[in-house]
């Protein structure tokens, strides 16, 4: 087992059994629950929505080469700079080399998922430069040196109280009844100094219009216009598969987002960029780039079974949905990407034999397959890579040789006869001796938290042989 | 670094063309967004009633006296300080009443200070969909709808589009050389902490909409 699967493990035991966090999640999906039923009823045909946005998405990313050129061409013509990067080094490299060019000291970033996954911030830090993290979610758990919990609502692991104590930590800040609109304000007096003393401002993308070379992004906050508009120099970095054709797609695919993210009917900015400042304009960036990232993605566009995962649009709703998730919680995963979509992103992408065992954080319940936006198949694709784990080669022994047995017993009605007398026995044997959910049951995995599996008088078979005709 | 640079590019566009060279399954028949999103009969109701639930403030004017009457109430609930004004001919008039009472600073002056207390700006269109406000660029800045902890935009009612498609359009036919657009639903918020919504996180606490006409 892989040093990841052994610490999946070890924090999932430790989180399902934390009680407050468990209170703590399940208020927030509550909240987002009723928010996003009320926000489906807004739209005459949900379905049809969906469709469409999966649509468009399967479009940009069958002819991706073409949308990413004619984009880029966009940005060039407008005096805006775009590199590409085909993993997180090189995109790394490239934002620290413009930092170091232009005497960067403070860099403000809104929330991207992106430079989490590359690492950026980390890659800042090393040449002495400040990084603020200013979405307010991001700035709580970088206050706490932990890695987002959970990709739209970063800091849904923690209670009022818990932010309230790291504010006076942290902050100094002392916050009456950790009442969230002073938690709020004092964020925002902070985070205000860093906005206007930065030189440079980081975003991700949600969108890339290819027709028009728009940056779309969309914040509730207003950080991501902050970071977009005040320092001198705005860089984006996001993936290539953020491509969408037209901007007229995104009357569709801004309400789909909001409402799968939030429940929101439209992020309240939802904000297009294309460049620096004009001649014309009294503010704004004199300097823009747009880092184009790869770092696995074409590896899953080469595989026609996974191309469907690069239609992910991160909204959350496969988190929000999954009853693993909400008893392990975002941290357990260990990876960047949590739940659903990340325990199939991760092992695509991040190599299959140390990060394939996600694959079975997943009860197979298909929850995460009805709410995604854009329809991709995700229990599908845990189940793919499931099978491309284990061909892999990554079987356990004990499986081997259960399956082994199973596959000889199942071939002969004599056989199985035996086999299920064999179970019988050793049940009634680890039962008779107090052994249920000791190191010695064969079945401790499911009895190490259970009461014994009862042994029923008779077997099937017995059964039907007496009561089968009557 | 200039031909690793290239060569980047080149590798990831030789990976996508490769990848891609392979046949893709038809698309699905989709609807059109009329089928998709309820029609709008009433696009001004629509309007109003999407602020009402955003927590924008509109205040529906008849003329521009009443329009100069509806700006001097809000200013007179704005703290102390300086007013950011988009520089439009169509809001001198405001400005010379704005000066009685306040500081004014024009947005071809430059950017607005951190401490502005009020931005007034014109939009290029309400979109009665969503209750949102479309600005660019072009309306006084990028700074002029974020910065200030209030946004005062004038407008008139029949800015009012039905919904975020014909927004979009204008975007295109109107405000080609803008170098940021969005549309502004409500003021700044987060529910970040246990999901309760605070409004003013980074931008305005308050959205405010002169409709006149």
């Amino acid at each position: 087992m892989s040093t990841a699967a052994q610490e999946f493990l070890r924090k999932a035991v430790i989180k399902s059994a934390d009680l407050e966090h468990r209170a703590t999640i399940q208020r927030a999906v509550t909240s987002y629950d009723a928010a996003v039923a009320k926000g489906k009823l807004r739209f005459a045909d949900w379905e049809a929505a969906r469709t469409l946005c999966a649509a468009i998405k399967a479009d940009a990313i069958a002819n991706l080469a073409q949308y990413l050129t004619e984009f880029e061409q966009h940005v060039t013509s407008r005096g805006g700079h775009v590199h590409w990067a085909e993993n997180a080094e090189q995109a790394n490299d490239y934002v620290v080399e413009v930092a170091k060019a232009r005497n960067v000291k403070t860099v403000v970033k809104s929330k991207s998922m992106v430079t989490e996954e590359i690492h950026l911030a980390a890659a800042l830090q090393k040449i002495g430069v400040t990084v603020w993290e200013t979405d307010l979610g991001e700035f709580i758990v970088q206050l706490r040196n932990e890695p987002p919990y959970h990709i739209v609502t970063p800091a849904m692991h923690l209670s009022r109280y818990q932010i309230a104590d790291l504010f006076r930590d942290k902050l100094g800040e002392n916050v009456e009844d950790a009442d969230p609109v002073r938690l709020v304000a004092a964020a925002r007096v902070a985070l205000r100094r860093a906005f206007f003393s930065a030189e440079m401002g980081i975003s991700g993308a949600n969108f890339l219009v290819a027709d028009s070379g728009m940056v779309a992004i969309s914040t509730n906050e207003g950080n991501g216009r902050l970071t977009t508009s005040i320092p001198r120099i705005h860089v984006v970095v996001t993936g290539i598969e953020k491509i969408i054709p037209r901007m007229s797609d995104l009357a569709a695919l801004w309400p789909v987002l909001a409402t799968s993210g939030t429940g929101q009917p439209i992020t309240t900015y939802s904000t297009l960029v294309r460049g620096p400042r004009t001649a014309s304009e009294p503010d704004g960036p004199e300097e823009f780039h747009v880092v184009l990232v790869d770092n696995g993605r074409t590896g899953l566009l080469a595989n026609p079974e996974t191309e469907e995962v690069l239609k992910c649009i991160r909204c959350g709703a496969c988190l929000n949905i999954c009853p693993i998730f909400k008893q392990v919680g975002g941290h357990t995963y260990g990876t960047i990407y949590p739940g659903p979509i990340g325990s199939i992103y991760t092992p695509r992408t991040a190599g299959l034999s140390e990060w394939g065992h996600l694959s079975y954080a997943c009860s197979l319940c298909t929850a995460c397959k009805g709410v995604c936006p854009v329809k991709i198949d995700l229990p599908k694709q845990l189940l793919g890579t499931r099978r491309d784990f284990i061909a892999a080669g990554n079987v356990k022994p004990a499986e081997r040789v259960g399956f082994a047995a199973f596959r000889w017993a199942a071939a002969d009605p004599a056989r199985f006869r035996l086999l299920a007398w064999m179970g019988r026995k050793a049940l009634a044997a680890v039962n008779a001796l107090g052994l249920s959910g000791t190191a010695l049951d064969p079945m401790r995995v499911w009895t190490k938290y259970r009461s014994p599996m009862t042994l029923p008088k008779q077997s099937f078979r017995e059964w039907w042989r007496e009561n089968g005709n009557k | 670094m200039e031909t690793s640079k290239s060569s980047a590019r080149e590798n990831i566009l030789a990976r996508i063309r490769a990848a891609n060279a392979r046949p893709h399954p038809a698309p699905p028949p989709v609807a059109p967004l009329d089928a998709i999103f309820p029609p709008i009969t009433n696009p001004r109701q629509r309007f109003l009633d999407e602020c009402a639930g955003n927590l924008t403030e509109v205040f529906q004017t008849t003329d521009a006296a009443a329009s100069a009457e509806a700006l001097e109430t809000i200013l007179s609930t704005v703290p102390a300080g300086q007013v950011y004004v988009q520089d439009d001919a169509s809001l001198f008039p405001f400005v010379a009443l704005l000066e009685q009472w306040r500081r004014v600073r024009m947005s071809s002056q430059g950017a607005p200070a951190e401490s502005t207390q009020a931005t007034l700006t014109l939009a290029h269109g309400f979109v009665a969909q969503t209750g949102s406000v479309l600005t660019s660029s072009a309306c006084g800045g990028r700074g002029a709808s974020i910065v200030p902890p209030c946004h005062i935009v004038y407008g008139r009612g029949e800015q009012i589009v039905p919904n975020i498609a014909a927004a979009l359009a204008r975007v295109q036919a109107e405000i080609p050389g803008a170098s940021y657009v969005g549309l502004i639903t409500g003021s700044s918020r987060t529910a970040d902490i246990e999901k309760i919504l605070v409004q003013g996180a980074h931008g305005p606490r308050r959205l405010v909409i002169i409709l006149e006409g």
